[in-house]
């Protein structure tokens, strides 16, 4: 279940290599999470919360929409959401995890 | 039908809140505090006013004979109630729930 944390060091299907040659502007955190719209998200709170869903949306905050997201505590499912805003100022980090 | 938003409607995440104005929305605060209620107005630093709000707070205590931990539900009322920002963590519009919920 928690095999996405291990997919979040690196972009999606992205290698090292597909940046060389590219403008420093390219590489930012920004432009990584640009890249990962619409796809399938972990993001952990700093409370040790952990949310699964559809990423939709996301500004320089990171405030954060999910689309059909769920809340896992400790990894057990805790809730379910349809569309939920996480607060930027919660957020420890965004993972992908494989479809 | 679907009542979740399309990926590319938003322009920014908090315009989310846009469009659950006047619903019913879900918020989890710090402390364990979550609010029920319907979203009268919001900001950029997700200050929230909430009116007909159903505020339930959870409060861990351990039994002082089994070393148990029990969790209890507290719950009341707010007629209108000013949520200040920095102590949001999420914020759900009720309508667009799909599955289970609480």
């Amino acid at each position: 279940m928690l095999s996405g944390e291990q997919s979040s060091a690196s972009g999606p299907g992205s290698t090292a290599g597909e940046y060389e040659g590219q403008a420093p502007a390219t590489r930012t955190p920004t432009h990584f999470l640009r890249k990962v719209l619409g796809r399938p998200v972990v993001v952990k709170l700093n409370n040790g919360t952990e949310y699964r869903g559809t990423l939709v949306c996301l500004d320089g905050y990171l405030n954060i929409v999910l689309e059909n997201s769920a809340e896992f505590l400790n990894g057990e499912l805790k809730r379910r959401y349809g569309d939920t805003l996480l607060r930027g100022s919660n957020v420890l980090y965004v993972g992908t995890i494989p479809d | 039908m679907s009542f979740t938003v399309g990926k590319g409607q938003l322009e920014e995440p908090v315009e989310l809140l846009r469009i659950a104005l006047d619903e019913r929305v879900f918020v989890k605060l710090k402390g364990d505090r979550e609010l029920v209620g319907t979203l009268h107005a919001y900001d950029q630093h997700l200050n929230l006013i909430i009116s007909d709000a159903e505020e339930t707070l959870q409060k861990a205590e351990l039994d002082e004979e089994t070393y148990e931990q029990i969790v209890r539900q507290e719950r009341r009322k707010l007629q209108l109630v000013y949520v200040r920002g920095d102590t949001v963590f999420l914020v759900s519009p009720l309508l667009r729930h799909t599955g289970t919920f609480l």
